[in-house]
């Protein structure tokens, strides 16, 4: 937290500079010098994912989502934590080198969601994997257009202030970008030839291009009493009927920028002397998520899993006011049983029939 | 903290003394090696530690000895798996790894000057232990103490000797022991649950602090009969557990609550008040 602290301290002097569509290449290239470059490349016909970039030709400028969030760079799927002599009963941390690594073109949403995972790891414990990796990431965020599944308006998280070193938000001609960070700030002044300055038919552009993506969102408003309403409807019918379509796949948690369960094991090495103790994703959707010692399970059926990550999505998260969703729609666009998570919210704010949405299905 | 300290890193315990209480449930004092942290290590009652069996995983226990003994502490272990099965298996001598203590424990400063009911049922013994032994070994802070210790079986009364043997001693200190079972037509003493009990405590309703722990069923009757009692509902304090994995707050294991009241029983409880209980489905 003391980090965020920090960087909020650096947004009162927030620097604007432009970059044109010619220079990004150039731009991309030079970023390869603060570490391993990682950015959106796609991978099918309808989905991207984030890998690391050799070629910078191969970015994709215009996704929507990729198959996982970006919070992989800072919490592995899965992860040694130590080393463990079994004779001697010593616990000992692996040396790993965490090299320094760029994540290039993170959406509002997913900075929003690093943020809520920094109020979650660093928090009072402060947890050292994770903090290490976050130290050593450099955030460069790009804006975007939301899709049908988008609803990051209802959720406050569209628009950032910190939790990147550069934000670039797209313009005709190239790119405005927004400075958070001093290694922001470091980047821009040792590639200062590629950048010019602001505009005003940039500012222009940037207020059009602003205005024309609020107006894509298909449902305006906001989900500020969300909370309180899905308590008030927690015996509605609505949960026993979605549930009974729930695969419990645990999808929607692993590609949520938020989820951040883990469970720990001990795996021995053949020979019986050494072992590791591993963590991974896990999902609150598994039925072994609420067991305790002795068989009692506090989350018993498939609706009370499935009704948790309703809850535990809405509720509030003290460390930035907002809810620890933050309206990326990933977990709708990856479902495979095509439980609209988007629907049955709106379902719970007015209450009215859902609407036939024909969802051009993956 | 030390910030930069892993905190899933474990101190190094050694096993002093194994008793057996009853079938499956043994009572395990461990020592710190390392003479600082056995110097500087402090609980409240009501935390829990992680133990680490190498190879085989943490596991969350309760502590259940008096925080005022430094250096030592005690665990009362179930045998319900992989890992307790071989920390039965420990003898004096051998090394585990423990970290924490962790949660917010019960909120004994607030206790002070007033009369303590305890409610145990089951295994439930264990955690309301290190509140019953803090209170005896800080007598003077406490008004009139009642100990309600319940169980099927009188061979499954947990510390039931423990609590026998000072009974005496306990009833001249204003300290009332009532020990009941529910299914043993064997057993001499009182019969039946711990809620049919309350009646007979030596505690002022008024002034009375109230710790229960116990199977998730039997909250709702020792609620009842409590508040039936005139018992205030605000100084009824539950002590809960889960499978936590980190016990600190990260792994999202003992997550529980609803929207308006999420919360991670490894910090923010495992202690939760009366009406956090009854208001928050999910809890218990």
């Amino acid at each position: 937290m003391q980090k965020l602290i920090y960087i909020f301290w650096y947004i009162r002097k927030m620097r604007y500079v432009k970059i044109a569509n010619e220079q990004i290449h150039d731009f991309l290239n030079q970023l390869k010098q603060y570490g391993k470059l990682y950015a959106p490349v796609k991978v099918s016909d309808k989905f991207y994912d984030r890998k690391e970039i050799d070629d910078v030709c191969d970015i994709a400028f215009d996704y929507v989502r990729t198959l996982l969030p970006a919070k992989k760079y800072f919490i592995h799927p899965k992860e040694k934590m130590f080393d463990i002599d079994i004779e001697n009963g010593t616990y000992d941390e692996p040396e790993e080198k965490i090299e320094p690594f760029v994540l290039f073109g993170v959406h509002a949403c997913e900075i929003v969601g690093l943020r809520i995972l920094d109020g979650v790891y660093l928090r009072d414990y402060v947890d050292t994997y994770y903090k290490r990796r976050r130290e050593a990431g450099i955030i460069i965020g790009l804006s975007c257009l939301p899709d049908d599944h988008c609803f990051c308006n209802l959720r406050r998280s569209d628009f950032v202030d910190i939790g990147f070193d550069l934000f670039l938000h797209e313009l005709p001609d190239g790119y405005l970008v927004r400075v958070g960070s001093p290694t922001g700030h470091k980047i821009v002044d040792e590639c200062a030839e590629l950048f010019s300055n602001v505009t005003q038919e940039d500012i222009a552009a940037f207020r059009e291009f602003e205005e024309k993506r609020q107006q894509m969102f298909s449902h305006h408003g906001s989900f500020d009493n969300m909370r309180y309403l899905l308590e008030l409807t927690a015996r509605d019918e609505l949960w026993d009927e979605e549930s009974e379509k729930c695969l419990g796949c645990g999808n929607c948690t692993n590609t949520c920028p938020t989820c951040r369960c883990y469970d720990v094991q001990d795996i021995p090495d053949i020979d019986g002397k050494t072992a590791e103790r591993i963590r991974f994703w896990d999902s609150c959707q598994f039925r072994s998520h609420g067991l305790v010692a002795g068989g009692h399970n506090f989350r018993e059926t498939k609706k009370d899993r499935f009704f948790n990550r309703y809850v535990c999505k809405n509720s509030y998260f003290y460390g930035l006011g907002t809810s620890y969703c933050v309206g990326c729609g990933n977990c709708t666009y990856f479902c495979p049983a095509g439980i609209d998570y988007l629907g049955n919210l709106l379902r719970v704010r007015s209450a009215s029939e859902p609407e036939e949405v024909v969802h051009e299905h993956n | 903290m030390n910030t930069t300290e892993n905190i899933y890193s474990l101190y190094k315990c050694r096993v002093l003394r194994v008793y057996d209480l009853i079938e499956d449930v043994k009572l395990l004092l461990f020592r710190f090696e390392n003479p600082d942290i056995a110097e500087s290590w402090t609980c409240k009652p009501g935390q829990f530690v992680q133990l680490s069996m190498p190879a085989l995983g943490e596991v969350p226990i309760s502590i259940c000895s008096s925080p005022m003994r430094r250096g030592f502490f005690e665990l009362c272990i179930k045998k319900t798996g992989r890992v307790t099965d071989k920390i039965h298996e420990l003898k004096p001598g051998d090394f585990v790894g423990v970290r924490g203590p962790y949660g917010n424990g019960f909120p004994v400063d607030e206790f002070e000057g007033s009369d303590l009911l305890l409610i145990a049922a089951g295994i439930g013994m264990a955690p309301l232990r290190s509140v019953f032994m803090y209170a005896v070994d800080n007598r003077w802070k406490f008004g009139n103490i009642t100990v309600i210790n319940s169980a099927k079986f009188g061979n499954t009364l947990l510390f039931r000797k423990e609590l026998e043997a000072m009974r005496d001693v306990a009833e001249a200190e204003n300290i009332r022991i009532i020990q009941t079972v529910t299914r043993d037509p064997d057993w001499p003493g009182r019969v039946g649950r711990a809620q049919e009990h309350i009646k007979h405590a030596n505690t002022d309703p008024e002034k009375t602090y109230v710790c229960v722990c116990g199977p998730p069923q039997v909250y709702e009757d020792v609620f009842n009969t409590l508040i039936k009692n005139n018992y205030d509902p605000r100084k009824i304090y539950v002590t809960l557990e889960r499978r936590m994995k980190c016990g600190v707050g990260k792994c999202g294991h003992c997550i529980a609550g609803t929207s308006t009241f999420l919360k991670y029983i490894c910090i923010d409880g495992p202690v939760f008040g009366y009406y956090d209980i009854i208001s928050t489905p999910g809890l218990i």
